[in-house]
């Protein structure tokens, strides 16, 4: 298994108010797999994997990934952690304004020990003829390909997507979904995705469905659905 | 709603106080300094003005071989007030002399500024700097030329508000001369004093030049010989103040116009951001009915607050600094002192000023984004992802990505880029001004390679023969260029061998004395090259000479052509072995009154320290003043640059960058801004000393050279990178506390 949480807890205070968000969860996956998380909002889902990310702190419980026990890891140590192991793809792409397509994949291959090569990887989500353009000359969809890219430029052993395709229409979410899946068999990346749609689970290894801080519901599909015949 | 808008902007100086307090410490310098330097230069002016008008200042002075016969007929003729006096040095000491002169009435007349005039020739009257010195209060006694005489009080004498004991010397030292005026009377018995001729033109607004060169014909026609001719143009004694005064007046308004812009355009910058993030806010309040007028006054709140506290407090602090700093100067000058005025228009020109620069600027930056309609305004803070030009433009491929990340920081705003750069620029040049001030003094003082003599004579009258032991024969006189008489200057023959006046081309190799050399600042003064052929007037007889120049030596202070002494006498029509006066290596026997002039070398130092020590006080106030500067330019670019880049430090940070690197990323973006601001700065620095130098330089006679000493070009450049450090380490906080949330929920606000 590459990441194992287990009886992971986590509380917020506001004021005098305790909200509990993760109330003991538990969840593995193995390494090479496509997880997905699903579950309403407000369920904790992001909370939860922001604490595997090695973003957020849990207040209990354990996460080890890839052998790393990362909820003893220290401020520094999760840095190291992050850089080394993680790749992130966010919901609003986040790249950085003003730095082009190639220079953001930069950012990230900067600080790799052995990064891809980025022609290679923006070859990979079809976008090499960009490489000079900045964010703001990409549509939606190219922008989240090259936030793909630049996670994946680092080839990290675990790709976490916090709603990837959420800003995205039917189309696009569905050629982001299928890239996604490539990566996952091309370089044998371990990803972790979170949504709301649940038409999505079809193309995952393993879904987990959070309500009130549990997983309530775990699954193994038997058969992935490839992305590009998941309708909804 | 309007209350609720109020308190926002005490909420935006709350959260970015430190940024504010800058601003606001920029436009207080600003107004500061402009105040003092005006109301500084304005009181000298005053004073000076006031003192040479009522104690009728002369005109020109000169020395005559006999007692001019029929003065008042002169004085008709020439249109001037003529008045004789007496002038004796007497040696108080080895080092100290004390020049007597005759009370005078209706020219030159002393003003007493403390005690009381002279009633009887047992009296004297001192200047206030020897006196202090020297130790002779108001009631003591002093012995000078034989006599005792009671100090019946201190005075100004408008030609000595600068008490020069030759008049081409560069500083006054109390500690060696003074200057004291007696009753005619009480020059019975001192045989040996010199009378001395001042004069007054009565057409004030007539030409000085044309009114001396008439009075010298009618002296000449009338047999008299005239020596030791100066214009009031030329005397330093009554020139350098002026010098002083105009200094104070250029500094008046370049240097706060600075500040006041350097204000405005972080001013204009931050309102631009705090408008930009409040876009949602004031598309909504646009959309809800509020007048662009409203929120432009709303907006307008802070800037004007800054300029008008800022001008209020610089103005506050300058007038209590004037007279004291008015007192300080006038000090270092003999003039009396009767009150010092403050112009409250200058005080209002220091309040307003800012308040129109700022007020202005911002006005103009908010209008531009109140232009926008209130759905494009309420889409929100989309603008933040633009390109410029500029940064479209840059090509980085080959750079590593840390600089190619730090350039693209850089050119993300161009204003804040320009700010940063001329910021530091200004800054730099400030403080380099100052260095490159005092080295240029030390080198104007450090002439001494090219004398390598002790003591300079000067003969009454003509010399014949061959020097005594140890000293070397000069003989010299005043030239000036045709049509020009006001630059003046000497020609010297000297021995062709000799070895007390040492000069070096321009390459620093050793140039013969037999042939005829010009120094540099005389050269460049002229526009002479070497190999040139010139022509000029003699002061003495009128007629002109032509030199043909052989080399340029360098030189920074001494304006002279030499030439060997037998030729100079050749072209004069004096006796081969004539000579006028005297260098050497040790003191001289010979008598006092043979002497005009006596310059001893060695007495230079004690003087240079002190007038270098004001000077060093200076500099280090201008180098406190300019590091402030740039520790406020730095630390509002960093701290803008951080605010604009939250994101992308939050996002650097969940990428797994360590603080490390992030503070070098960000922080450090700003050093090639900062040494190329600084690598401008020295050119602009030596440029405007220049400028200053030729403009204070012609004034007083006096070329100053503008020296840039390595030593303090790398001190300038340290002090500007410590500063650096300092803002970075007062910013590296706020790059701490920016939270990898930011990046995890961004957009989703
Ligand atoms: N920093 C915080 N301080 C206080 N409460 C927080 C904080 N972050 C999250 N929460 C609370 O924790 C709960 C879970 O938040 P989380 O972001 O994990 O939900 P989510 O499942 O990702 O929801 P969504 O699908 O809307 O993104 C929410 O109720 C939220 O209010
Ligand atoms: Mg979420």
């Amino acid at each position: 298994m590459l990441i194992e949480v287990s009886g992971l807890k986590k509380s917020y205070t506001t004021g005098t108010v305790k909200t509990e968000v993760l109330k003991g969860v538990d969840l593995k996956l193995g390494k090479g797999e496509i997880g997905v998380i699903l579950g309403p909002s407000g369920s904790g889902k992001s909370t939860l994997m922001n604490i595997i990310g090695g973003v957020d702190r849990a207040d209990s419980g354990r996460v080890t990934v890839d052998g790393t026990e990362v909820t003893r890891l220290s401020d520094e140590e999760l840095t190291e952690y992050r850089r080394a192991e993680i790749g992130f793809v966010f919901q609003f792409y986040n790249l950085i304004p003003n730095l082009t397509v190639g220079e953001n994949i930069e950012v990230v291959a900067n600080i790799s020990k052995s990064p891809l090569n980025i022609g290679a990887v923006l070859q990979a989500v079809e976008m090499q003829e960009k490489k000079d353009r900045f964010p703001r000359e990409l549509s939606g969809g190219e922008q989240q390909r090259i936030a793909i890219a630049r996670a994946i430029v680092k080839n990290p052993k675990l790709l976490l997507g916090d709603e990837p395709t959420g800003a995205l229409d039917y189309q696009t979410s569905r050629s982001i979904l299928r890239l996604l899946q490539q990566v996952n068999k091309e370089f044998g990346t371990t990803i972790l995705l979170i949504t709301h749609n649940t038409a999505i689970a079809a193309m995952a290894n393993r879904v987990f469905k959070l309500r009130s801080g549990k997983i309530v519901e775990e699954w193994v599909n038997q058969e992935v659905v490839p992305a590009e015949r998941i309708e909804w | 709603m309007v209350m609720a808008l109020r308190k926002r902007v005490m909420r935006i100086l709350n959260e970015n106080k430190w940024r504010y307090l800058g601003i606001l410490v920029l436009i207080f310098l600003g107004s500061y300094t402009f105040i003092v330097a005006a109301g500084l230069a304005q009181n000298l002016a005053n004073l000076v003005t006031t003192f040479t008008e009522e104690h009728r200042q002369e005109d020109l002075s000169f020395r005559a071989d006999q007692v001019i016969p029929d003065r008042e007929g002169l004085e008709e003729a020439a249109g001037a007030v003529i008045e004789e006096y007496l002038s004796f040095d007497a040696a108080l000491s080895g080092t100290l002399t004390l020049r007597l002169l005759s009370a005078t009435e209706r020219l030159n007349t002393p003003a007493v500024i403390e005690g009381r005039a002279l009633s009887g020739p047992e009296e004297i009257l001192l200047d206030p700097a020897f006196a202090k010195a020297n130790g002779y209060p108001v009631g003591s006694q002093i012995e000078a030329a034989g006599k005792t005489f009671t100090v019946a009080g201190y005075m100004s004498l408008p030609h000595y508000i600068y008490p020069l004991k030759n008049v081409n010397d560069i500083l006054t030292s109390p500690q060696e001369f003074g200057v004291g005026v007696i009753t005619r009377e009480a020059f019975a018995g001192l045989v040996d004093a010199e009378r001395i001729y001042a004069a007054r033109f009565n057409d004030r607004t007539g030409s000085l030049n044309r009114q001396a060169r008439e009075l010298r014909e009618h002296l000449r026609a009338e047999g008299i010989t005239v020596s030791d001719w100066i214009d009031i143009m030329n005397n330093r004694r009554a020139r350098l103040v002026w010098a002083s005064i105009t200094g104070m007046k250029t500094m008046s308004v370049p240097l706060p116009v600075a500040m006041f812009l350097i204000s405005c355009l972080i001013i204009a910058i931050m309102f631009w951001r705090v408008i930009r993030r409040d876009a949602v806010i004031i598309g909504t309040l646009y959309a809800q009915g509020y007048r662009r007028r409203e929120l432009t006054r709303h907006y307008m709140t802070i800037p004007l607050l800054l300029a008008l506290a800022g001008g209020v407090i610089g103005s506050l602090l300058a007038l209590p600094s004037i007279a004291p700093m008015v007192m300080g100067m006038v000090s270092y000058y003999n003039v009396p002192v009767p009150g010092v005025t403050i112009n409250f228009l200058n005080v209002l020109a220091g309040i307003l000023t800012p308040v129109l620069f700022l007020g202005l600027s911002s006005c103009l930056v908010i209008r531009t984004e109140l232009r926008r309609s209130p759905a494009e305004l309420m889409r929100g803070d989309r603008q933040k992802t633009k390109v410029n030009a500029l940064e479209r433009a840059l090509k980085l491929e080959r750079f590593r990505f840390s600089t190619k990340f730090k350039l693209r920081e850089q050119f993300r705003s161009i204003p804040r880029l320009l700010f940063l750069f001329f910021g530091i620029t200004s800054a730099s040049v400030l403080m380099l001004f100052g260095f490159t001030a005092m080295n240029s003094m030390n080198r104007v003082f450090e002439a001494s390679d090219v004398y390598q003599f002790e003591y300079e004579y000067s003969f009454q009258d003509l010399q014949f023969g061959a020097a005594p032991e140890g000293a070397e024969a000069f003989n010299a006189g005043k030239f000036y260029p045709e049509n020009n008489e006001e630059m003046e200057f000497y020609i010297a023959g000297i021995e062709p061998d000799s070895r007390l006046i040492t000069l070096k081309d321009l390459k620093g190799n050793p140039l013969p004395n037999n042939q005829t050399n010009i120094t540099k600042p005389l050269a460049d003064r002229m526009g002479i090259k070497a190999g040139d052929t010139v022509t000029f007037i003699n002061k003495e007889d009128g007629k002109p000479y032509t030199f043909k120049i052989d080399a340029v030596a360098a030189s920074y202070v001494e304006q002279f052509i030499y030439l060997p002494r037998a030729e100079f006498n050749a072209k004069m029509g004096l006796a081969e072995n004539s000579y006028r006066g005297l260098f050497s290596t040790k003191k001289l026997a010979i008598l006092g009154e043979k002497l005009s002039g006596f310059k001893d070398m060695s007495a230079l130092p004690g003087a240079i320290d002190e007038f270098m020590g004001q000077l060093g006080s200076v500099v280090v106030m201008m180098t406190v003043v300019a590091s402030v500067v740039a520790l406020i330019i730095i630390y509002l670019v960093t701290s803008l640059l951080i605010e604009e880049s939250r994101n992308t430090i939050s996002l650097f940070k969940v990428f797994g960058y360590k603080r490390r690197e992030i503070r070098s990323l960000i922080l450090n973006s700003s050093t090639l801004v900062i040494v190329a601001g600084f690598i401008i700065g020295i050119p602009l620095a030596v440029a405007s000393m220049g400028a200053v130098y030729g403009y204070l330089g012609k004034m007083i006679n006096l070329v100053l050279p503008p020296v840039v000493n390595p030593l303090y070009v790398v001190i300038a450049f340290i002090v500007i990178m410590l500063t650096y450090q300092l803002s970075k380490a007062l910013c590296a906080k706020s790059v701490e506390r920016v939270a990898m949330s930011e990046a995890l929920k961004a957009g989703t606000e």
